[in-house]
């Protein structure tokens, strides 16, 4: 099933509904989530860091798909604004204001890494396809690519383990969206306050094209085939600028700009892809989130939040299998289905425990209902035994049998000549000689 | 029997059900062994089986259930042959029994669901005796195991008779565990374990009650070293599968805690001198917390304490085949299903896989005098088979774990790294490739980068083999850069010696088996490797190492079909063959190419004309895996060569302006320039689809073929050219005239610039306001005439360069032409 997710800024519900219905599902409590604040855990469920935070510090909260009720949080030392998973959902990274990366293990809420990794607040986190880079962009109008796999190595000196792999400086001023193309050398979409679209390459680690926008771009979407790039801007139009093409001609929207379209009284604060078909997702201030036909831009949905502005949507598959509980295995589970919060210390590399590494999160429980039946099998094997007597394999046991039967013989007739020797020697010391202390005992 | 009456009572065909009671019947008249009768050839039982199975005679389905007149002659067929099974199974004869107790075990699978659930706890009943009595002959108990196993097979498809089952199992328990005991025939062991599986996932309960007993018959058996290691493989599999009869969280770590313990304390045994006294004690300390008692020993609920200290004594040999076993149990137990997610120990486990890699068999100078030659002889022996199960451990690992593994990669990349520039052994070497191949698949670019230079410099040395020859100085490197030509030359008299380089490594001195097949694997499994590396980093920081494996693998590919292709047709006498391990190297080896080819992204990959020419060739071998890949390769490519980004609309059923944007878009990257575009079609599709008029203006045929292209949507090819009707796109004609007429000379350009209209969405903004359209094509072509090169840096295509660099008509040089791709560097960069 096909289920957007949409939260908000303001204390209010995520809501829920069926993409192909538009029917709404279970609202989720009390959530406030920041900009790119709300992540789907491995579609296991839902996560979201919070504006509201106690003091100076900050948190994140877990909603479980069945209960509306949030049923972990985790406190941390700092308001943490982006959240991202990987697509398995084994790990979760959380960028603080202070421009800190935090990095948890899920599955035992344990914060394995945490680095410096920008001067100013992280704004947007994203995982690469692969899960081993992470790319982050700050208020600082820089973006970063970071390699996760030497950030774990131990072995690496402090500096190398925390440098980065990349690092994008031509925003002059904060990145509020970025899109990971597809693939191992995927193009880096970024849109920023500075009014500009940049898309990267991450091979060549350059600036590939720049697209000037008449207005801030806050959101922005790509379509599956790359050829277009959807720009919500914070006047209320979506943007549409080509990819694909060579040098575009100026439309009046400005160079790249193809197309514009709007429904939105109020500024676009976020857009997401249909997983399914082709349909641009967008929220705005005004608390609605509106399905468009990209073909067409005509709106085909629309779907109410509430009534303050909505900044995170998601698009979800969600297992039907999280709303019914099939085995009883699975139930017992479900009551405690979330990992334990995130915790807020760093967890200390003693490796006495280890990270905690779990089999079987993907729930391959498909038990093997193809019984497999063997007497058949065991009976032709047995047979072919039976009909293997006194073949070609008898007849050299026989021939050993024979020679080793040959061999015995000698043997006793060795032991046969040697007793009788004795026996001889015996009787002579016997008859002859006085009675000496013969030692063979056994003689008769 | 045999009433004259039904003679001629015919069926109708094969498929009739009537014929199947009928046919059972005759069965047991004619091929059921009597109990009077002096036994038949065992062969008819087999024959006879096959019958049943076929015709599924027992299976009293019909089409019409109410239908009488054939159920009930079936009915009473199949009671007959359950009354004939009894007697045979209550007969004196042995051999008679024993077809009783088999046919009855394949009546279990094959009867209908009714009959056995109506008599299943009587044939149970039936099978035990022989399993019970100490009397039995083996050949009885393996037949009466496996019968027991498929009436519970069936049993546990049956959820109402679950609580039975269990009971029935249960009972069960105590006397198999007794045959794993007292009988000495591993046929039997293999049955009772077989059984004990079953019971496993089909009835947990009742094994959960016996679980410390079941353990240690296991476990003692494991450890004993009396078994053959087919065996004790499959002990270790059923030792594995234990936990999932209780199914929690405890039992599960608990098990491979015990696994790995006993694992480390043998290790502690065999390895005594061959490894720092530290290392011994870490891969104990990681298993066991300070706070916590240390487990009770595998099997230790019965194993004394003497019994464990003569096991201590015993032959290293059978220690090390425990020790194996012990590394298949945790690698079975890391990738079989579980009820519930358990907490993998990687840290502990892969600390054992780095103890056993580290030893080589070479001794430290301090201890040389406490061992023996022939200790260490035997170690030596020995080790290969430690380190090919340790490195299944680390494959298991992968496939348990997937994407938790990440915080251990950099761990693994440096074991693997140290590990290929040791590693002498064609079959470990086999192993480590395969090995790299998967952690570079199932991670990424981030391991990648860090694996890169060391699996192109060890697979270029396995894939070289005249380095070594020359001489050992000669870096890989050179070699590789030698001319196709050249190194073909070379390669002739090449024997494939390459593992020789390694032989300093103190391992394995002179491995004297056919050094060519192995070789041969070892190369198909550097290739794969090769591939991968490709295929996940193909284009982030290769710069490096891409352009000598490019070189090194064409010339492999090459090299590989150039003695002809190897058909499949391994004779059967000897499936080895070498001409199978010639087809498996050139199936790598055109795989690996075609990753090479796919994963530039800068140029143009330098031998595409090559390459494609072997697939070509390779497709010819119809009938072969390599025709098959060669096809997708083909494929593959032609994406390559016509890079389609494809439109998001699909604008066959649209308004002809929608059309004509779409057309110009795919017509544009075939024709990116004018020469190009026909000799490209020339040279590949041949003239004789292309109109004769092409080759008297180009510039203006050029414009009709893109025009042409419009009626043909999807297909870039020249081919269908001619089909289309020119009257469904008006609009596309008027617009190339007034394009040819505004800008005759610059046309390509032009069309270039059209380009920009493509953008799919486009078309929306053309319904919206129609009046629009013509002023943005104006704006078009009145900015494809002033195209002056100072224009904006941020006109980044790579056709927009192709029209600054080479202007009308040029030819673009193939070698350095970058190809189209999604967006380009603007063209002040494209010199790098």
């Amino acid at each position: 099933m096909e289920v957007v997710v949409a939260s908000s800024s303001v204390e209010s519900d995520i809501a829920c509904w069926d993409f192909n219905t538009g029917a709404e599902l279970l609202r989720y409590k009390s959530c406030a989530s920041p900009n790119h604040g709300l992540v789907s855990v491995g579609d296991r469920f839902l996560a979201s860091s919070q504006l509201r935070h106690t003091s100076d510090g900050g948190s994140v909260k877990y909603w479980a798909w069945s209960k509306p009720q949030p049923d972990a949080k985790s406190s941390q030392d700092e308001p943490i604004k982006p959240l991202a998973a990987n697509r398995e959902g084994t790990y979760v990274v959380g960028g603080g204001v202070s421009g800190t990366i935090y990095l948890w293990e899920v599955t035992s809420g344990r914060l394995l890494r945490k680095w410096d990794a920008h001067y100013r607040a992280v704004s947007c986190l994203r995982f690469s396809d692969d899960g081993t880079i992470l790319f982050s962009g700050s208020e600082d109008g820089e973006i970063r690519a970071w390699n996760l796999v030497t950030i774990f190595d131990d072995h690496q000196s402090q500096h190398e383990k925390y440098g980065h792999l990349l690092s994008f400086t031509e925003h002059s001023l904060s990145v509020t969206d970025m899109v990971l193309g597809f693939g191992y050398d995927p193009v880096i979409v970024s849109a920023s306050e500075d009014r500009t679209c940049k898309i990267w390459s991450f091979s060549r680690g350059t600036l590939l094209r720049n697209i000037v926008f008449p207005t801030i771009i806050d959101a922005i979407a790509m379509d599956p085939g790359e050829n277009l790039l959807f720009a919500g801007g914070r006047d209320g139009n979506i943007y549409v600028a080509a990819l694909n093409t060579a040098k575009t001609a100026s439309s009046k929207y400005g160079l790249h700009i193809i197309n514009c379209f709007s429904n939105h009284s109020k500024a676009v604060t976020c857009l997401a892809w249909g997983l399914s078909g082709n349909y641009l997702i967008s929220g705005s201030e005004d608390g609605m989130v509106r399905v468009w036909d990209a073909k067409t831009a005509n709106i085909i949905r629309v779907l109410k939040h509430s009534k303050g502005p909505v900044n995170n949507i998601l698009v979800i598959r969600q297992q039907v299998s999280h709303t019914i509980p099939n085995s009883q295995a699975s139930s017992r589970r479900h009551g405690s289905s979330l990992p334990p919060p995130l915790e807020k210390r760093a967890y200390e590399a003693d490796k006495d425990a280890g990270f905690k590494a779990v089999i079987g999160l993907q729930g391959t429980c498909n038990k093997s209902t193809d019984a497999v039946y063997i007497t058949s099998d065991v009976m032709e094997c047995q047979i072919r035994e039976l009909q293997q007597q006194g073949s070609a394999s008898a007849e050299m046991e026989i021939e050993r049998l024979k020679h080793e039967n040959k061999r015995c013989q000698q043997m006793i007739q060795q032991w046969k000549k040697m007793y009788d020797n004795l026996h001889q020697f015996c009787v002579n010391e016997l008859v002859d000689g006085d009675k000496g202390g013969a030692p063979n005992g056994n003689a008769p | 029997m045999a009433p004259t009456a039904s003679a001629f009572d015919h069926v109708k065909d094969m498929h009739d059900s009537s014929l199947k009671p009928r046919l059972l019947q005759s069965l047991i008249r004619d091929h059921l062994p009597d109990d009077n009768l002096p036994s038949r050839s065992s062969l008819d039982l087999s024959n006879l089986v096959y019958l049943l199975k076929t015709h599924s005679l027992l299976s009293e389905s019909v089409p019409d259930p109410t239908d009488h007149k054939l159920i009930a002659p079936w009915r009473s067929a199949v009671d007959s042959w359950l009354d004939r099974l009894f007697l045979l199974l209550s007969s004196d004869m042995p051999d008679k029994c024993w077809g009783g107790i088999c046919l009855l075990g394949v009546t279990c699978q094959e009867c209908s669901s009714d009959r056995f659930l109506a008599s299943y706890s009587v044939w149970y009943q039936k099978l035990l005796s022989p399993l019970q009595s100490p009397s039995t002959s083996q050949f009885m108990k393996v037949a009466s195991c496996a019968s027991m196993s498929d009436l519970f097979t069936r049993l546990g498809g049956f959820p109402i008779v679950k609580k039975d089952g269990t009971a029935h199992a249960g009972k069960l328990i105590p006397s198999v565990l007794k045959l794993l005991d007292d009988d000495h025939s591993e046929v039997v062991w293999e049955e009772v374990l077989r059984l004990l599986c079953i019971f496993i996932s089909f009835f947990p309960v009742s094994v959960s009650r016996h679980y410390d007993s079941v353990e240690d018959a296991i476990a003692s058996k494991i450890l004993s070293g009396k078994c053959s290691f087919n065996m004790l493989k499959k002990l270790a599999h059923c030792l594995a599968v234990l936990p999932k009869s209780k199914g929690d969280e405890e039992s599960w770590s608990l098990m491979i805690q015990k696994v790995l313990l006993s694992i480390n304390r043998h290790l502690n045994d065999v390895f005594q001198g061959f490894e720092e006294e530290t290392k011994r004690r870490e891969g104990i300390r990681l298993l066991v917390l300070p706070e916590k008692d240390p487990p009770s020993p595998l099997g230790g609920n019965t194993l004394t304490g003497e019994a464990s200290e003569e096991a201590r004594k015993r032959s290293h040999s059978s220690l090390v085949s425990s020790v194996s076993a012990l590394i298949i149990c945790c690698s079975t137990m890391l990738t079989s299903s579980y009820p519930v997610q358990v907490p993998a120990p990687v840290h502990s486990l892969l600390a054992l896989i780095e103890r056993v890699m580290d030893v080589d068999g070479s001794l430290s100078h301090s201890l040389r005098l406490f061992m023996t030659a022939m200790q260490q002889e035997f170690v030596c022996s020995e080790l290969p088979r430690l380190h090919s199960y340790s490195l299944d451990l680390l494959t298991a690992i992968f496939k348990g774990v997937r994407s938790q593994i990440l915080p251990h990669d950099a761990h693994i990349v440096r074991l693997l790294s140290v590990y290929l520039k040791r590693c002498v052994l064609p079959e470990l070497r086999v192993k480590v490739y395969s090995i790299t191949r998967i952690l570079l698949i199932s991670t990424g670019v981030g391991v990648a980068v860090s694996l890169a230079q060391e699996v192109v410099n060890s697979t270029s040395v396995d894939l070289n083999p005249i380095v070594m020859e020359s001489s050992a100085s000669v870096k890989p490197s050179e070699a590789l850069l030698q001319t196709p030509q050249s190194s073909n030359r070379k390669r002739k008299h090449g024997t494939l010696t390459s593992l020789e380089m390694h032989n300093s490594s103190n391992l394995e001195v002179g491995t004297t088996k056919n050094h060519t097949r192995c070789s041969m694997a070892v190369q198909v499994a550097a290739l794969e490797a090769l591939e991968a590396l490709l295929t996940v980093d193909g284009v982030f920081k290769s710069e490096g190492w891409r352009s000598n494996v490019d070189l090194l693998l064409i010339n492999i590919a090459t090299n590989s079909l150039k003695g002809g292709l190897a058909g499949e047709n391994a004779s059967i006498y000897q499936p080895n063959e070498p001409t199978d391990v010639c087809s498996d190297i050139q199936l790598a080896a055109l795989r690996a190419l075609l990753a090479s080819f796919l994963s530039s992204s800068r140029v143009r990959p330098l031998y595409l004309a090559q390459g494609v020419d072997l697939f070509r060739r390779g497709k010819l071998e119809s009938g072969t895996k390599l025709a098959e890949f060669c096809a997708h390769a083909l494929l593959v490519l032609e994406v390559l060569i016509h890079p389609r980004a494809l439109p998001l609309a699909d604008f066959s059923n649209s308004t002809s302006n929608d059309e004509r944007a779409h057309h110009d878009y795919q017509g544009n990257f075939y024709s990116g320039n004018l020469k190009h575009g026909t000799s490209y079609s020339t040279n590949i599709h041949g003239t004789a689809d292309i109109a004769p008029d092409l080759y008297r203006d180009e510039l203006y045929s050029s414009w009709i073929e893109t025009s042409k292209k419009v009626e043909a949507p999807g297909n870039n090819l020249g081919k269908t050219m001619q089909t289309g009707e020119p009257s469904k796109i008006p609009a596309v004609q008027g617009n190339q005239i007034l394009s040819a007429d505004a800008s005759l000379g610059k046309e390509n350009v032009a069309r270039r610039e059209q380009e920009i209209v493509a953008a799919n969405i486009e078309d929306v903004e053309i319904r919206e306001n129609g009046d629009e359209t013509f002023e943005l094509h104006e704006q078009i072509f009145g900015r494809a005439m002033e195209n002056d090169p100072s224009y904006p840096a941020d006109t980044n295509i790579s056709v927009a360069e192709n029209s600054k660099g080479f202007g009308i008509g040029m030819i673009i040089d193939s070698d350095t032409d970058s190809i189209p791709d999604i967006v380009d560097i603007g063209p002040d960069s494209d010199s790098e």
